[in-house]
């Protein structure tokens, strides 16, 4: 079934020119006592409609920080990053999180789904932020999407981890977001629910829906379309993941 | 905001041990407040009551302290000076005075229980003037050795009519002649008996203690107590509003002090909440990172941790209340017990009037307290929910 709808949240068409993440010469610094870290340098990264993008690099080469500026999470300090055409490095807080509201969908290693809330209820907190009302018709095709329709009522206690990751990514597509990041989604799962997940991930890129995906798992970055290595705040594009996997160990 | 209610509902109820103690602190501090501040207003109410009860506008009585006249009027504690013989016919004779009406009060042994009795003697003709809504099983006495009962003295005794009470020493026995019904004061545990017997038996003819004056105009009062100063010099007048103000002076003091205490432990809970909230918010830190990243903003986050707060903070004083009216009949037994003075009936009732004061004051102290906590999740970084 077709989850995503190829539209804005503000029911604009997708811009079919225009890539929807655009980073220019970003840099991040950070500041340990009198030590500076530079977690991304120089970085320009084009992300257009319908990519699938994988990310790869060891711990701490920069990876969570590329994805918290193409996800608005944090700002550079220095350069610009476009989403969708708007500049976001120079806006306030309550914009950058209308931003993500409405063009960007996020999944998490650990799922965090609220204990206590049902599956549907899960998959519907976003739309509280967004001020809009639950259509039970959009959220059962998203559930049934995902696999889950049986289990709309179901708490988070009561799914298997594969299917926690997969209400995580229901509440990621909730708003008919234009963006999706994944943060190592698999990372918390077994081979089988990695595979699932992967594969979800997969029919969403395929039905239009952009995603990047940050992940350890080289299978995983191989079937993506494009693959990024990130390297001491260094992004560079890889046309073998093998082959870095393979110089990695030498 | 029903669906951010519901959310927050949900959190609170995620951890209901710590949950449900918050509220329980809350709904005790609540539950004292409650009860001091119902205590105080049926106190001052009951004790206007007991007042109006004795039926006359000012008490005669020799000079003194007025908080032994206070004593006087409501424990019928007995004072060691009697009013000058003939007065009574002088306060009569003032104009505008309706009634004088002199009381002689005595402690007594009573040679049957083995204690002391207070026995109050009264000019039983002005009765049915100074006390209408008495209504007396029996009738009342007449002259000679003859008694009444209140209530609660003839069901303590275990008495009825007909009976005999021995007082002082053998061979005076006082015969019961009527039971009072229940009035809610201190005339439920009083005997009476005539004025007449009562300076007879104690071999002080014309000794009275007091003189209740009723006057037949309010308006009056003022210048009959000019005139009766002048007239009889030596005397004190108490007026009965004075008497109540001493009394409610007197406990007051005490009260102020309970419910500083009580204001004080309110707010030591509202504090535990807030540590409470806080405690909370520390451990929900990825989980608010991860609704932050899904888009909400920094008021929406604002927003569920002060309901979270508010709801704690009310539930508890919903709960406070309620347990002030249920435990009400201990907490007035108690005070009972420790304190010198309390006018008789229930004092503890549900004041609908201060329940909802002391719920919006805990809705109130709800805002305040979660203030603090919900700024503090609202500055809570999206960042939290990726760097995991």
């Amino acid at each position: 079934m077709e989850v995503f709808k190829g539209e804005s949240d503000r029911g604009d068409k997708l811009l079919s020119n225009g890539p929807i993440a655009r980073l220019r010469g970003v840099q991040k610094v950070y500041r340990r006592g009198s030590e500076e870290i530079h977690a991304l340098k120089d970085i320009d990264f084009e992300l257009n409609e319908g990519d699938f993008v994988s990310v790869i690099g060891p711990s701490g080469s920069g990876k969570t920080t590329l994805l918290n500026m193409i996800g608005c999470l944090d700002k550079p300090s220095a350069g610009v990053v476009l989403i969708d055409g708007i500049e976001v490095n120079t806006m306030q807080e309550n914009e950058l999180a209308r931003i993500r509201r409405e063009k960007i969908g996020f999944v998490f290693q650990q799922f965090y789904l609220i204990p206590g809330l049902s599956v549907k209820e899960n998959v519907s907190l976003p739309l509280l932020f967004s001020r809009k009302r639950a259509d039970n018709q959009h959220l059962k095709s998203i559930l049934e999407a995902v696999g889950l329709s049986n289990r709309s009522m179901h708490k988070p206690n009561q799914l298997s981890g594969g299917e926690m990751q997969r209400v995580a990514i229901a509440r990621a597509l909730v708003n008919n977001p234009r963006l999706i990041l994944a943060d190592e989604p698999t990372g918390n799962l077994d081979i089988k629910n990695q595979e699932r997940i992967f594969n979800l991930l997969k029919a969403l890129n395929r039905q239009g829906l952009t995603i990047i995906l940050v992940t350890h798992d080289p299978k995983a970055a191989e079937e993506s379309g494009t693959s990024f290595a990130m390297t001491d705040g260094v992004l560079t594009r890889i046309q073998s993941v093998a082959d870095y996997f393979c110089g990695m160990r030498v | 905001m029903i669906q951010f209610l519901k959310l927050s509902w949900n959190n609170i109820l995620r951890y209901k041990t710590r949950s449900i103690l918050t509220i329980f602190a809350v709904a005790c501090s609540v539950g004292v407040l409650f009860s001091i501040l119902s205590f105080d207003i049926g106190f001052e109410r009951n004790l206007a009551k007991e007042i109006e009860k004795t039926g006359i506008d000012f008490m005669i009585v020799s000079k003194g302290c007025s908080f032994e006249v206070a004593s006087l009027v409501l424990y019928g504690a007995v004072m060691p000076k009697y009013l000058d013989e003939g007065l009574l016919d002088k306060v009569k004779h003032v104009e505008d005075v309706e009634i004088a009406s002199p009381v002689l009060i005595s402690q007594l042994p009573n040679l049957k229980s083995g204690r002391t009795d207070v026995l109050y003697g009264m000019e039983m003709s002005d009765i049915s003037k100074l006390k209408p809504e008495w209504h007396v099983n029996g009738r009342l006495p007449q002259r000679g050795y003859e008694l009444i009962l209140g209530y609660l003295i003839a069901e303590k005794y275990q008495v009825k009519i007909g009976d005999e009470m021995p007082y002082l020493r053998d061979g005076i026995n006082f015969k019961i002649v009527g039971v009072l019904n229940r009035q809610n004061s201190q005339e439920d545990s009083a005997i009476f008996v005539p004025i007449q017997t009562l300076q007879e038996l104690l071999a002080r003819p014309g000794a009275v203690t007091s003189i209740g004056v009723k006057t037949n105009n309010p308006m009056m009062i003022g210048s009959v107590q000019d005139k009766l100063s002048l007239k009889i010099p030596g005397i004190q007048i108490i007026m009965m509003d004075e008497v109540r103000k001493n009394i409610s002076s007197v406990a007051s003091s005490a009260r102020a002090l309970t419910l500083t205490i009580a204001i004080v432990v309110a707010m030591i809970s509202i504090m535990g909440v807030v540590d409470s909230i806080l405690i909370t918010l520390f451990e929900r830190r990825r989980e608010i990172g991860m609704m932050r990243a899904l888009g909400a903003s920094r008021n929406d986050i604002f927003r569920l941790s002060l309901y979270e707060t508010v709801i704690l903070v009310s539930s508890g004083g919903g709960a406070g209340i309620f347990l002030g009216f249920a435990g009400s009949g201990i907490v007035e037994d108690l005070v009972r017990e420790v304190t010198p003075y309390v006018p008789p009936g229930k004092i503890i009732a549900f004041e609908p009037k201060l329940g909802i004061l002391l719920f919006s004051c805990s809705l109130l102290a709800g805002v305040l307290a979660g203030l603090y906590p919900a700024w503090k999740s609202s500055r809570v970084s999206p960042i939290e929910v990726i760097n995991c």
